[in-house]
């Protein structure tokens, strides 16, 4: 059902394909005459919704996310029924119906439910107030916001304006982020290969000498120590990180690990360590360089 | 031309210190010559002209001895400056409307029509008189808490903006002499030449009122990407560079089409008000029509508000990626996910009254069938629009994902597909509105199978370009993927306006299935324009906060530094709890000017009534 890759895509495309069953479905039995009154149809599209989002996406979604999801699908529910007065009055009709218990099945529904919902509000509300012990939901800033400048190893680096000293054309101008598109899936062990992937090359040794364990051979956070941590490390693979950062922030990152974690990333949980104690710089520079390269992403530029 | 006028207005205060500066030299001839330094932002050289920012401790913020939290003097600043942020808003925006809609009536050759624009543009310029006087109370307020509460801070301001703020206070008073002109004159200069001067103080008043609002919007970006000054905080004697900071021209753009979407809804909460107290079908009608211009012009002004919102973002973020981080990534990004929530409360309201309004046409039902698939699209792009970068979650849900990004949704969470979601949300908004045109009208010109097709296609491939971008994005670098926002833009604004010109020349000649039956809309689609107008406020609300808040412990960014007891960030809890209270104290306040409103318009409204009864053609403005 899930192609890597494609997962975003097909989630979306699931929901149409959803939404088309569900009008041609609609369709068909209003031509044969069985037509579902807008109560029950209604109902049908929340737990159809619901089981798609609960059990059919995996990964499963984090239940905050569900619970928002499943109030915005509630909602336009409730839209799509009150946008037409006929929709209205049609969905009402049960729910007066069951009030008031026009005939012996909607009496029979509403004794039946105002022993039930009382009931089931009473457990809600005893479920909600039995203390748990659960892990509480962690409201952590993955990317911090980087300090105005570092200092590593007695040098002194402004993160707005620092340039990584490696990430250079041939002729040793500094090559602006997005240039080295041309150097991607080339061989770097090339013996005259281009100083930018000579660089990126020293980079991956300094990657897999060091970082493998925890970012994975893949560089997507899935190393073989990884799962020893909370939170896992970081998976570059995904465009939520490498892509989103200037390549300063990732600089800094190396450097300080965890440990240099600002105020706002509390708890400062991240098992990352403070690698200025073990690399050089220029070591940090060129495996941050790898990282990009290897992932095929840019880092974020602002002009 | 803005630019000008504020120059050759600004000229005489310009001088000033030059002037002042030269006086000095001359009596220290022989002393050495005048200090430069180099501007924070511009990089330029420039002679030191003011004194750098004090050191200041917590002692030096005085306070009262309130109970918390308002023993906070921050609170009480954040409170007393929305309410005169939001008033201000409230008198800029409401004049644009009555300039549009009194322009409106000028060219509408139907009398009847023209009459009723031109009393409702009255009527709003009544209301916003009594919301005049608020406001500059409000002003008064706001400065003397400065004075009072922030002493130092607002010493070394009002030394920099010391011109800015006299000729702020000048334009204040032409602002309110021309609005008397232009409401008091209203019945005398009715008529032939007189209405087109008339007309043209509309425009005045508009004009005085966005400088003014530039002016102000100067402060607060100043403190945000300080220029003009050197390191210090030392003023460089070019007011100029002070004025035209990095933030200035994007906050501008962005708050003046914002404040134009929030005089819309507050006027359409009005109409929606006076709806549902209306008496009798005569007062329903006309607040319907009123509500129905207001929601129209507020979204009109919507549509571009998510594009200023993308600059002014970029340009944070290119100001300082720290600054930008702290918003979207990290301390604050929490807001943003409150903030897309509001943004598509607003997509969702307008689509829902329009829906609602295809109900007062005969003839609308072979429309409705299409609710369906807007809503669907618009329910589909607000998921992505909503999932943020970060998820909320437990530690057991993210080991069970197996890191922060979630391979499915975590890619929602990027620009690429925000741009594609706001992209697609404001075309099905654009196709509701379509619908609604047609609602009352049987089409008969003899293309209206090629007009049809016309309209689908260009829909069709201005949605999969607009998604195909949207894909591609996460494959190129940022600076380029910026610039894919262009041809998104541009289809989204071709379907905009190619789409209304089809749709408008294939009415021409149709027949009317009926009148629009104006009144017959349900009780709901009034509490959706209140919804609209109130997530209006509370967006206001949060955005405000934000903007000030990423300045974290500084007063003016990396100049001044913020050494008072409150210079911590509060949690989102509390601050979403200092919004709401402020949204509410800005509907009472509200509600109070419509009651004052009341008691002296209760006359004109019942002439403008009498007329309102008359049937229209759908689409309102034409
Ligand atoms: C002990 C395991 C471990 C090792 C070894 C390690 N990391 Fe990390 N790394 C982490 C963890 C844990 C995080 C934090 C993940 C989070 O905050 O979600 C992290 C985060 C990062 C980040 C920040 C990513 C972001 O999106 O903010 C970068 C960059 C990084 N690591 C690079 C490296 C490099 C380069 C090396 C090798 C020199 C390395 N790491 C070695 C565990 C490790
Ligand atoms: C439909 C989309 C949007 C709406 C309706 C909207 C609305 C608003 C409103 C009402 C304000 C307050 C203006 C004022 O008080 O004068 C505001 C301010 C702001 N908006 Fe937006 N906005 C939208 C999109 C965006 C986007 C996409 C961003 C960035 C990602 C953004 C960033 C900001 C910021 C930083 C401010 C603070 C400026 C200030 O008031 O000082 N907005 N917005």
């Amino acid at each position: 059902m899930w192609t890597e890759g494609y997962m975003p895509v097909q989630m979306l495309i699931h929901l149409t394909v959803m939404m088309a069953v569900y009008v041609g479905a609609n369709y068909f039995l209003k031509k044969i005459g069985k037509g579902i009154p807008a109560f029950p149809q209604a109902i049908l599209i929340w737990l159809g919704t619901y089981s798609y989002f609960k059990f059919a996406v995996a990964p499963p979604l984090p239940s905050t996310l569900l619970y928002t999801f499943m109030g915005l699908v509630t909602i336009v529910i409730f839209l799509f029924i009150s946008s037409t007065e006929q929709g209205w009055t049609d969905f009402k009709r049960p729910i007066l119906g069951t009030l008031m218990a026009v005939n012996p099945m909607y009496k029979g529904v509403r004794t039946f439910s105002f022993v039930v919902l009382p009931l089931l509000i009473g457990y809600g509300t005893y479920d909600f107030n039995v203390p748990k012990f659960d892990e509480p939901i962690d409201l952590r800033t993955v990317h911090p916001a980087p300090p105005a400048s570092t200092t590593v190893r007695g040098q002194n680096f402004t993160l707005q304006t620092a340039q990584n000293p490696y990430r250079v054309e041939d002729n040793g101008e500094y090559m602006e982020p997005g240039h080295e598109k041309k150097y991607f899936k080339s061989n770097v062990f090339e013996p005259n290969a281009p100083k930018y992937l000579q660089y990126v090359k020293e980079g991956g040794s300094i990657f897999f000498q060091n970082c493998h364990f925890c970012h994975g051979d893949n560089l997507n956070g899935r190393g073989m120590f990884a799962f020893a941590f909370v939170p896992i490390p970081a998976n570059f693979v995904d465009p939520g990180t490498l892509a989103q950062l200037q390549e300063t922030f990732v600089f800094w990152r190396i450097a300080k690990g965890g440990p240099g974690l600002p105020t706002e990333s509390a708890p400062w949980a991240s098992a990352m360590p403070p690698w200025e104690e073990h690399l050089t710089t220029d070591e940090i520079w060129k495996v941050s360089m790898f990282e990009y390269w290897h992932t095929e992403f840019f880092p974020r530029t602002w002009e | 031309m803005v630019t000008m006028l504020i120059m050759s207005l600004a000229m005489p205060f310009f001088l000033t210190p030059v002037m002042a500066q030269e006086a000095t030299k001359a009596a220290t001839e022989a002393a050495p010559k005048v200090e430069m330094a180099k501007d924070v932002y511009f990089k330029t050289e420039g002679p030191v002209s003011g004194n750098p920012v004090p050191e200041l401790k917590a002692a030096d913020y005085p306070s009262y001895n309130l109970p918390y939290p308002l023993s906070e003097n921050r609170i009480l600043i954040w409170s007393i400056a929305q309410q005169h942020l939001y008033f201000g808003s409230f008198v800029l925006a409401v004049p644009i409307f009555c300039m549009i809609i009194e322009l409106v009536g000028l060219l509408t050759k139907d009398p009847v029509m023209a009459k009723k624009y031109d009393d409702l543009a009255h009527l709003l310029v009544k209301i916003s008189l009594t919301a005049y006087s608020v406001t500059a109370i409000l002003g008064g307020l706001l400065l003397f808490s400065f004075i009072t509460l922030y002493p130092d801070f607002f010493k070394y301001i009002s030394s920099l903006f010391r011109p800015v703020m006299h000729i702020y206070a000048l334009l204040f008073l032409a602002e309110s002499g021309t609005l008397y002109i232009y409401y008091y004159g209203w019945d005398r200069m009715a008529h032939g030449f007189a209405k087109w001067m008339h007309a043209c103080l509309g425009v005045l008043l508009n004009v005085f009122g966005s400088v003014l609002m530039m002016l102000a919007n100067s402060w607060a970006s100043f403190m945000m990407s300080p220029a003009g000054v050197d390191e210090q905080g030392r003023f460089l004697g070019n007011i100029w560079n002070v004025l035209h900071n990095a933030l200035w021209n994007p906050l501008n753009v962005h708050r003046i089409i914002g404040n134009m979407v929030f005089g819309g809804g507050i006027v359409a909460a009005y109409a929606a008000y006076k709806f549902l107290a209306a008496k009798n079908m005569e007062e329903k009608a006309y607040y319907d029509w009123m509500g129905y211009i207001a929601m129209f012009m507020a979204v009109g002004s919507l549509i571009p508000l998510p594009f200023a919102g993308y600059w002014l973002m970029r340009e944070v973020y290119g100001f300082r990626q720290q600054m930008g981080i702290t918003l979207m990534g990290g301390l604050l990004a929490w807001l943003f996910i409150i903030q897309a929530v509001l943004i598509g409360a607003l997509f969702f309201s307008t689509n829902y009254y329009l829906f609602n309004g295809m109900e007062r046409m005969r003839g609308a039902e072979k429309y409705q069938k299409y609710i369906k698939y807007i809503l669907f699209l618009t329910t589909a792009a607000f998921i992505v629009w909503l999932t943020p970068h970060t998820l909320v979650m437990r530690p057991a849900e993210l080991k069970a994902i197996g890191g922060q990004q979630h391979p499915i949704i975590g890619n929602f969470g990027v620009m690429s597909a925000k741009n594609g979601a706001v992209n697609t949300m404001i075309m099905t908004t654009i196709i509701s509105f379509l619908l609604y045109q047609r609602s009352n009208k049987i089409i008969t010109v003899k293309w209206e199978a090629w007009g049809n097709a016309a309209l689908v296609a260009m829909f069709a491939v201005a949605l999969v370009n607009n998604w195909w971008l949207a894909i591609y994005g996460y494959f190129i670098p940022a600076n380029v993927r910026v610039g894919l926002s262009v041809p998104q833009v541009m289809g989204t604004l071709t379907t905009l306006f190619v789409g209304s010109a089809i749709n408008i020349a294939m009415m021409k000649g149709s027949k009317l299935t009926g009148p629009i039956e104006w009144g017959k809309i349900s009780v709901r689609s009034q509490y959706a324009l209140f919804a609209l107008a109130v997530s209006f406020t509370w967006l206001m609300a949060l955005m405000g906060y934000i903007r000030s808040s990423v300045r974290l412990f500084w007063h003016v960014m990396e100049v001044f530094r913020d050494t008072s007891p409150w210079a911590f960030t509060h949690t989102i809890g509390f601050a979403a709890n200092v919004m709401s209270m402020n949204v509410m104290a800005f509907w009472l306040f509200v509600l109070f000017v419509f009651w004052l409103g009341e008691l002296t318009s209760k006359h004109a409204v019942a002439e403008a009534r009498k007329e309102a009864a008359r049937p229209v053609m759908a689409g309102g403005s034409e």
